[in-house]
């Protein structure tokens, strides 16, 4: 028993974060709620209503051509186990995650574009281009499921690949066809996935800003978020601003709750090996061939855009701008602020969450459920409270502070960042804690190892690697996010997707081009190296 | 008969090839041991057709199999699970071996394989053992002359074990199947087999 | 070795106080432009007053009221420059800027013009700027430009976030008055794009983006004198021309009230006059004794100005804004 009295180290901070977390959203509620007062939401006037309905359509065609997009390409993938190249791809369509929002839609403008190459391409073979149709709804539609089929194709293609062998075997054995093994063998297998994926995405598209702010080219394609941020920014509206961060906050609680069963679908990122074994017709395997030949093509030529257009653009000349110096310096120190503070915060609540999970330690008392309900909640906050909404609140507050803004500014980017990092994290840190503890509790207990034994002889060396790579998403995240420095950024205080979106808005292209590809440098860079370097050896579980 | 000759398939490149050579009669059933990893299984999808023999012959009555889509062989598989898709019905499973059976082919083969009335229950809700009887039917309704069994008692008790193993015995004679049946079992083996084959060294060789 | 810090910490301290006070000005992005007239009117003032003055760059002049209602009680901005009559009675509300008291007969502009707060100090007229090597016929009229090929393309600003925007708004509305919806929606499938503020519209068309874009009469005059271009031209409307006055204010929590003062003043001067044409690209709203650059003299210009009251812009703003939300967004 003497181990399991001194747990409390293991569970309160967890919980004492948990509660902070949960206060803050309280918080938040409180001072919009307050500053509302007697606003009426009864009353919609019909443009608010229009943002809404136009917010939610926008939300559902994206979710439906990112699913549908995605499912075919997994598809595809599956079915085309062996070839040269396969497994780079599939991680590139899987770092779509991390990819910095704003800098994929520079990339999408220099190939959809007026002067993109696909105009240019045209203009050469035709004498004639397709002008300008890249602004609105298409625009919108083209980099939500650039940024999620790529993903929920990953997601998907484990779900394919999971299916036991046998049950292809034995349906080769009788003869189905491509539909039949389709409806048969393979969609039972992927329904959760798929269904849970379109929770996800739909979520995403519904609070989506940066792309809508410069893709949607007028107010006719505005999401909610948007309009927050323009009656605040343009307007000056505050109460317009309340009333739709109040209509956003309602809907998206509902859309949470509807998809109650949401499970994060970046659990599914480990490698699976099972290949399907079934040789094709012809015509199916072309089919598969182009699909996938079509989907890389979409996936990699506006990367090569930003790297073609950012290395045309002098980059020497870029990067020894004072500007450029000052965004670069805020954002490595608001992403590596970020990164630590969500690993910190995600080890703390992981580990209160075990404790109170696992049988072996507090699972049977009393309170336990609730604790651990409670952490989970706190943990994906995010998904309750969109950016704009919680920069809405946070700068109802520093308006009437006597702090600097400055000082805001970095409050409110910090929490944002780790709220938007935490439910990814706890998808990966949480499965990991819990695994370590099914296999070695009992021994570890029985051996009377101490604390600090324990963490360090046998939980480190299995949490290091799961650990790096959710500092290098939260880094990712944090370092490409163009949200919360909407509200707040300003000339003193500028993150490079701020200074992006500047350059972008005022049509700047060259420097905005070097400047996507340093982002794009950086984030690639991240995310590949850091699991390396500090990952340590790969100690996985069979 | 089936006849296997100097079946040879190279697994992994610095190993020498597994190389199967043998033979089953109609109604015959013969028993494939072997520890695990030695390669019995490979000699199923060999001749299913999931993998392509570097050389060697099958051989069903005279006419060469090897080149065939898997679909034309005549082969019907057993699995040790996953022999019925969860989400459909009974009858939904056995019909996917011939679309055109009637509700009268798949009462009467249910009732052969001791499942009488079990139509319309989902798959997912009948017992391991219950599952491996519906598959069987379905082997039946399928009516290929090869049946091939990977283990598929590995799961369950002794006694439901040994009614499947007579439910196998049984369909081989009445139906005059060729039987191979992988096991690791010998116990197995002895209870129902014909014929007995060792795989040991990369070698498929008659006990 | 303390005592050295502290003198060299006091002499800093003397240093920052004895230096000369700031006036922080807040405007549009194309003034403070390497081309444009921040630089000049700076050197200019400064050479006047002991003074430093420094300019704060948004994209737009709302969008730089906005910055100083965003920074709330932090701002650091003692002037704002380039609203216009459109926009000036919207900015009066928030209540955070103070009367000028100065006697305003000195100018002279197309309309007359009398406000306690706000001082005008340059105008134009809002015109739509094509390429004429491009463009062989442009529209005359805005009935003409409604009625041009399908793929005749044009930027227009947002009229939430700057004033010509707000102008080409108005413009519609005083040309078509109750029809002015219907306009919209025709004009609509022609807008290429609606950026939030005229340098970027202009930087757009001068990249060759659209067919056209919405600016000023005078906006040739900047091809003209600096590149020698006679291509650019401003298309005459039959209808008539919508004007725009810009104007500037003080901040009533300014702290150096009387250097705000001069400042205002200092933009009726005929220094002032003289440095804007040929900066900012507009009329001043006084002649200097030299005369107007000869460029000027060249230009077309409308006959009349057409201009609404801002006290009655004000009172049907929002409504406006409505009424174009819903005519371009369905």
């Amino acid at each position: 028993m003497r181990q399991l009295r001194s747990l409390w180290v293991g569970w309160l901070p967890g919980v004492l974060a948990a509660l902070g977390l949960l206060g803050f959203a309280v918080m938040l509620f409180v001072v919009l709620l307050r500053s509302a007062g007697t606003l009426s939401l009864s009353s919609l006037d019909p443009q608010t209503l229009h943002v809404v309905k136009f917010t939610l359509y926008q939300a559902l065609l994206s979710t439906i051509l990112s699913v549908g997009l995605g499912l075919l390409l997994a598809w595809a993938l599956a079915h085309q186990p062996r070839f040269r190249g396969r497994s780079l791809l599939i991680a590139l369509f899987s770092s779509s995650l991390v990819l910095p929002t704003l800098v994929v839609v520079f990339g999408l403008i220099g190939i959809y574009g007026r002067n993109g190459w696909i105009n240019q391409l045209l203009f050469w073979v035709s004498g004639d281009d397709l002008g300008s149709y890249l602004y609105g709804l298409f625009g919108i539609l083209l980099a939500h499921v650039y940024l999620n089929a790529s993903f929920a194709s990953r997601a998907f293609l484990h779900a394919f690949e999971s299916i036991p062998q046998e049950k292809h075997k034995l349906a080769k054995s009788l003869g189905f066809g491509v539909w039949q093994r389709f409806w048969i063998v393979e969609w039972p297998s992927l329904k959760q996935t798929v269904w849970s994926s379109a929770a996800t995405i739909f979520l995403l598209c519904f609070t989506s800003f940066a792309i809508v702010l410069i893709l949607g080219g007028s107010p006719k394609y505005n999401t909610i978020e948007v309009a927050i941020y323009e009656a605040v920014k343009l307007d000056f509206d505050l109460p317009m601003a309340l009333k739709l961060a109040l209509i956003q906050l309602a809907l998206t609680s509902v859309l949470v709750l509807l998809s109650s069963s949401f499970r994060s679908p970046i659990t599914n990122l480990k490698k699976s090996t099972a290949h399907i074994i079934w040789q094709e017709s012809r015509g199916i395997i072309w089919l598969q061939r182009g699909l996938i030949l079509l989907f890389t093509l979409f996936f990699v030529t506006p990367l090569l855009s930003i790297v073609a257009e950012g290395v045309d653009a002098g980059l020497w000349q870029i990067v020894q701008r004072p500007i450029f110096r000052q965004a670069l310096m805020t954002s490595l120190a608001v992403a590596i602020l970020s990164a630590l503070l969500t690993l910190l915060l995600v080890l703390v609540l992981s580990a209160a969450k075990r404790n109170f999970d696992m049988p072996t330690r507090l699972g049977r008392s009393p309170w336990a459920r609730l604790w651990s309900l409670l952490i989970t909640l706190s943990g994906n906050l995010y998904l309750a409270i969109p950016t704009l909404v919680m920069g809405l609140g946070f700068f109802l507050l520093a308006l009437h502070s006597a702090l600097p803004r400055t000082l805001w500014a970095w409050i409110a980017i910090l929490t944002a960042n780790v709220l938007m990092s935490l439910p990814f994290a706890m998808a990966v840190i949480y499965p990991q804690m819990m695994k370590i503890s099914q296999r070695y509790d009992k021994l570890s207990f029985s051996l009377g190892l101490g604390r600090r034994e324990r963490f360090f002889a046998v939980e480190l060396p299995y949490l290091r690697g799961v650990m790096a790579y959710v500092f290098a998403l939260a880094f990712c995240l944090s370092l490409g996010d163009l949200g919360i420095i909407a509200l707040f950024g300003n000339e003193s205080f500028m993150t490079l997707p701020w200074y992006l979106y500047g350059l972008m808005g005022s049509y700047q292209s060259r420097d905005a081009a070097g400047v996507a590809l340093v982002m794009l440098l950086l984030s690639v860079a991240v995310f590949v190296w850091v699991p390396k370097l500090f990952g340590g050896r790969d100690v996985t579980h069979r | 008969m089936l006849h296997i000759d100097d079946l040879s398939y190279v697994y992994k490149r610095e190993e020498p090839p597994y190389r199967y050579s043998m033979q089953v009669d109609a109604g015959e059933i013969a028993a494939v041991m072997g520890s695990s990893g030695s390669g019995k299984s490979t000699l199923l999808d060999l001749i299913a057709g999931f993998l392509q023999p570097q050389e060697g012959c099958i051989c069903l009555d005279g006419k060469h199999l090897e080149h065939l889509p898997i679909e034309k062989r005549g082969v019907s598989i057993l699995f040790q699970n996953h022999n019925l898709f969860e989400h459909l019905s009974v009858a939904k499973n056995i019909r996917l071996g011939r679309k055109e059976a009637t509700d009268k082919e798949i009462a009467d083969i249910l009732e052969e394989v001791g499942l009488g009335g079990y139509e319309k229950r989902l798959a997912s809700e009948l017992s391991g053992g219950q599952q491996q009887r519906v598959a069987l039917s379905r082997v039946l309704l399928r009516r290929e002359p090869i049946l091939l069994l990977d283990e598929p008692f590995a799961g369950l008790d002794e006694q439901t074990k040994s009614q499947i193993l007579d439910l196998v015995r049984e369909i081989t004679d009445r139906h005059s199947l060729h039987t191979v049946m992988v096991t690791h079992d010998p116990e197995d083996a002895k209870h129902i087999a014909d014929r007995r084959y060792l795989m040991h060294d990369h070698r498929l060789t008659p006990q | 070795m303390r005592k050295t810090l502290l003198i060299f910490l006091f002499s800093i301290i003397a240093l920052y106080s004895a230096s000369k006070p700031t006036l922080t000005v807040y405007t549009y992005g194309s003034f403070t432009a390497p081309w444009g007239a921040a630089a000049k009117v700076k050197e200019a003032f400064e050479k006047e007053h002991n003074a430093t003055l420094k300019f704060v760059s948004a994209s737009s002049a709302i969008g730089a009221l906005r910055k100083i209602q965003l920074e709330g009680i932090q701002t650091k901005a003692d002037i704002l420059m380039g609203l216009d009559t459109a926009t000036m009675e919207m900015a009066k509300k928030t209540g955070l800027f103070a009367p000028h008291d100065l006697n305003l007969s000195r100018i002279s502009l197309p309309v007359s013009y009398s406000d306690d707060t706000f001082v005008p100090y340059d105008y134009s007229y809002f015109a739509f700027v094509y390429d004429s090597d491009i463009v062989k016929k442009p529209p005359s009229s805005f009935e003409a430009l409604a009625h041009m090929p399908k793929d005749f393309k044009i930027i227009i600003e947002d009229p939430r976030s700057a004033t010509p925007g707000m102008g080409l708004l108005l413009w519609i509305k005083t040309v078509y008055g109750d029809r002015a919806s219907a306009y919209w929606q025709c004009l609509s499938p022609h807008i290429l794009t609606i950026t939030k503020g005229w340098s970027e519209a202009y930087t757009l068309f001068l990249k060759g983006e659209a067919d056209m874009v919405l600016s000023y009469t005078t906006s040739p005059a900047y091809h003209q004198y600096m590149e020698h271009r006679d291509d650019i031209k401003a298309a005459l409307f039959k209808e008539g021309h919508y004007g725009q006055i810009e104007v500037a204010a003080m901040l009533k929590r300014t702290k150096h009230p009387d250097l705000a003062k001069a400042f205002l003043d200092f933009l009726l001067s005929e220094k002032f006059a003289e440095i804007i044409p040929t900066t900012n690209w507009s009329y001043p709203v006084r002649t200097p004794a030299s005369g107007l650059p000869k460029v000027f003299e060249t230009l077309p210009r409308p006959k009349q100005m057409l201009l609404m009251d801002p006290k009655h812009v004000e009172q049907y703003r929002k409504e406006y804004l409505r009424e174009w939300l819903r005519a371009i967004g369905q």
